[in-house]
């Protein structure tokens, strides 16, 4: 028969690059080819998480060698966003998937340059603490880590300072010594997985306790390296810290999921799922007196990593009226490093997010990632958009 | 190895057809086109070319057509039985440029769209115009319009609404040797000819590539209500299947989901299904409110009688759809148990289901095999899937053989060896088993019709 000539990857010989459980996860039902941005825009499945990871198992086996050009710029023309995750019924971890990719493919010299000298100035927290100096944000040298600590971020707390202090001002229980580095996530994605991963753990070490981050992309990484109980991204320790005792976002909090017995009558809509699905309606709502209309990037790692994205609109929904862009899930094209490694692609990326800001009339686009805040903000920026980009803490400072 | 596309100049003429950068001939790419969803199959392409229009295939066919090489057509490459996969290698025809829909009319019912529209953009843009095109399988997020015509896909609508060949009522094609033909159109009635577009429907891929294709669309129902019946296990869920059918009912949907099915979805998707059950059956009405209210009465008394346990309904139509989208994924769900999943298709008469349910436990057991059942129970149409390890070479045979025993039984009691799925690679061996020597006979010639060279999609349905 035609097909027995055919053997599958397992019954081959493996080099060891993958970890065997994550790589034969998949079963290429192609479910997430609709999810992924740069499938998207080429159309071409080697483009999509399916292809990437057929890729990965062609390097794998020995198909394809490291210096295969389609494997290499594949490595980086990927977002790694990992919206793909979500939405697969297998349970491939992508991210991960990634992350042994890049830590094989761009090992010393064959790591995109451009990378480079930023992996450099976040690897020592001195060097992460003299980027700080030159701006004021809410770090004090002298400050001793408290139960409950903020991270300064590396590059946010030299561009975006007023973030930390609209943080502090928030949540003044929230302790920020100076003493504390880079989280190791800039690292872990860039093909040095290993120091990114000690990178998180120094970090853990400095500041005992609970950490807060306002940066979405840091939390995912730190919660990976040190659980998700001592991890909290800033609008989801905000909404926590108001309910306790919440039951977890993903647990359906009827008996049954969002049905009724036979026979009972169809009337309560006090279905928590209704209500989850009224910020969605958002953009076809009709303004209310004066309030701005302010639109929300999801922090992509935030979204699909740790499945927070309920908390940031429901703290917008406080201060105005919320209106969920089609693409507030998707990548903006920022995506860690991506904008400095393939600026091309990230721009072509980011299009799409930029013409719905400018068709809904946004007054604000609200960010959890500082990441995300550059990318918008030069995009704004060039289209010569009214719509202010501003960080949630930033938001909810000003409302105050 | 084999010439590659380029030492052989067929990638600079494919080039000169479509354009340079819509040809891909690196071993990279090359890769990634070797397989489609379906486990175990794959076959190294040459080529792989994404074309605008008509004439480009047209372009693409005559090249192949001259030089003997095999071109398979594919949309986004969800077939679950090697339809798609290039086992025989040359060109792998993309048809995902072509994506356009062109036209919805709600005055004449029809939509026309090109064969790359995802078959969920095509139901947005009739529902937009109150409309409804029916036929909905699994991966109907994914999978192209012009796939699903190619496979003739069922979905969980069918048992009212019919399959995707119920709804074609004209295309476009382009044979292998290059000429453009139309059949059909946006009449309801024309009998000019063979109905090639029926022909067409289920061809998959072997006789021509559809690049234009006019669909049958229907009216919105008013409003659409699931339920769901938990049962002590699958047999009774069989039975309650055979007497909602015999109770003057026509659900829109009636699924059903053994043990292993419901916990692996539950794994995914967190919608509060009990696990303890031994299976589910999922019911569904659209149209009129009172007639669903009634028809949802009679299907919960018929599911009742069969011994479920509990009996629910949607409350809103989110939860419905997120019940209906969870089962959608119940195979790839399945993988979270064992990375390989060989996944069936044989369907039987509806009155047959409890037998072969049964049947199929039966043989999951003499071989040794953990076997999830799931699939559109209303419409006779099973999806045994065998969840394996791909190391335990013992195991892959054993499941083989338990599929030929399950393939043998599905023909002897008047079914068929796959309902919606296709022949593709592996099922070409049990064909002759159901249609007889005459009948595949007559396939080839037909085969021979269009395709005098063999090159459209070569080693599958028709040869």
């Amino acid at each position: 028969m035609s097909t027995a000539d055919i053997a599958p990857e397992s019954v081959l010989e493996r080099r060891g690059v993958f970890t065997p459980d994550l790589l034969d996860r998949c079963i290429s039902c192609g479910f997430c080819l609709p999810a992924c941005p740069t499938y998207a825009l080429t159309g071409v499945e080697t483009s999509s998480p399916r292809g990437r990871i057929n890729l990965m198992r062609a390097l794998e086996t020995g198909l394809l060698a490291d210096d295969d050009p389609t494997v290499r710029d594949e490595s980086s023309f990927c977002l790694g966003c990992r919206a793909c995750e979500p939405v697969c019924p297998a349970g491939v971890q992508y991210g991960a998937l990634l992350e042994e990719w890049r830590d094989h493919m761009w090992k010393g010299r064959r790591r995109p340059w451009k990378v480079r000298p930023l992996l450099w100035v976040v690897d020592k927290p001195r060097r992460v603490r003299a980027m700080g100096i030159v701006r004021r944000h809410a770090g004090r040298g002298s400050e001793a880590p408290g139960p409950v600590n903020l991270m300064l971020g590396c590059f946010e707390r030299v561009l975006y300072p007023r973030v930390s202090l609209d943080a502090r001002e928030l949540a003044a229980e929230l302790a920020a010594p100076d003493d504390q580095g880079c989280c190791g996530a800039l690292h872990a994605h860039n093909g040095e997985f290993g120091r990114g991963k000690e990178l998180a753990e120094e970090l853990g070490d400095a500041l005992p306790g609970t950490i807060v981050t306002t940066s979405g992309g840091c939390a995912a990484h730190l919660a990976s390296v040190l659980g998700p109980e001592r991890v909290k991204e800033f609008s989801q320790w905000l909404v926590e810290r108001e309910q306790p005792r919440a039951a977890p976002p993903e647990e359906p909090s009827l008996d049954r999921g969002g049905t009724r017995a036979l026979g009972a009558t169809p009337a309560e809509t006090d279905d928590p799922r209704a209500a989850q699905a009224e910020p969605r309606d958002g953009a076809a709502a009709k303004p209310a007196g004066g309030r701005p209309r302010i639109g929300l990037q999801d922090s992509c790692h935030l979204r699909n990593g740790l499945g927070v994205w309920r908390e940031p609109r429901e703290l917008i929904a406080r201060v105005g009226e919320y209106v969920e862009l089609p693409s507030a899930a998707a990548c903006c094209g920022a995506a860690g490093s991506y904008a400095i490694v393939r600026p091309k692609d990230s721009a072509r990326v980011l299009d799409r997010h930029l013409d719905e800001i400018a068709d809904a009339d946004l007054d604000v686009i609200a960010v959890v990632n500082p990441g995300c805040y550059r990318q918008l903000q030069q995009g704004v920026k060039r289209r010569g958009l009214r719509t202010r980009v501003v960080h949630l803490a930033e938001l909810l400072a000003g409302e105050k | 190895m084999a010439a590659t596309a380029t030492s052989t100049g067929l990638g600079r003429r494919l080039e000169g057809v479509v354009g340079r950068e819509h040809v891909r001939t690196d071993e990279g790419a090359l890769v990634t086109f070797s397989t489609d969803a379906t486990p175990l199959v794959r076959g190294r392409p040459d080529a792989v070319v994404f074309p605008a229009t008509a004439e480009e295939v047209a372009g693409v066919l005559r090249i192949a057509n001259e030089r003997g090489v095999p071109v398979v057509p594919r949309g986004s490459g969800t077939n679950l039985s090697g339809g798609t996969v290039p086992h025989r290698g040359g060109i792998v025809l993309v048809l995902t440029r072509m994506n356009e829909v062109k036209e919805v009319s709600d005055a004449e019912l029809v939509a026309v769209c090109e064969p790359g529209v995802r078959t969920i953009e095509l139901a947005q843009a009739a529902a937009a115009k109150g409309l409804l095109f029916p036929p909905d399988p699994g991966s109907h997020t994914i999978a192209t319009v012009g796939g699903n015509v190619a496979e003739c896909s069922g979905g969980l609508r069918a048992l009212k609404y019919g399959v995707t060949r119920d709804y074609v009522l004209g295309v476009e094609a382009v044979l292998p040797t290059g000429e453009i033909i139309r059949s059909g159109g946006r009449l309801v009635k024309d009998v000019a000819g063979y109905d090639l577009g029926r022909l067409l429907c289920g061809s998959e891929g072997t006789l021509a590539v559809m690049t234009e294709l006019t669909l049958r669309l229907v009216p919105a129902p008013e409003a659409s209500v699931i339920g769901m019946a938990y049962f002590p296990g699958l047999a009774g869920a069989a039975r309650a299947v055979s007497r909602v059918l015999a109770s003057g009912v026509l659900p829109v949907t009636l699924e059903f989901l053994d043990q292993v099915c419901i916990g692996a979805v539950e794994d995914y998707a967190h919608i509060g299904l009990d696990t303890s059950a031994g299976a589910l059956l999922i019911f569904g009405q659209d149209g009129d409110p009172a007639v669903i209210e009634r028809d949802l009465q009679r299907m919960a008394q018929a599911c009742e009688t069969e011994g479920a346990t509990e009996v629910r309904i949607a409350e809103s139509p989110e939860a419905a759809s997120e019940l209906l989208e969870a089962r959608r994924a119940v195979l790839p769900a399945l993988s979270r148990l064992e990375p390989l999943t060989i996944l069936e298709d044989a369907t039987v008469p509806r009155s047959r289901i409890a037998e072969m349910v049964e049947y199929i436990q039966q043989v999951a057991q003499r071989h040794e095999l953990k076997i999830g059942t799931f699939g559109h129970a209303g419409d006779g149409n099973l999806h045994p899937t065998a969840v394996l390890d791909p190391a335990d070479e013992g195991a892959v045979h054993r499941a083989h053989a338990a599929f030929d025993e399950i393939f043998a039984r599905a023909i002897e009691l008047d079914g068929t060896i796959t309902g919606e799925h296709g022949v593709g690679i592996g099922k070409l061996r049990y064909l002759e088993r159901q249609l007889g020597a005459d009948h595949i006979a007559l396939l080839r010639r037909i085969k021979a019709a269009f395709d005098p060279n063999g090159i459209l999609n070569p080693g599958k349905l028709g040869s």
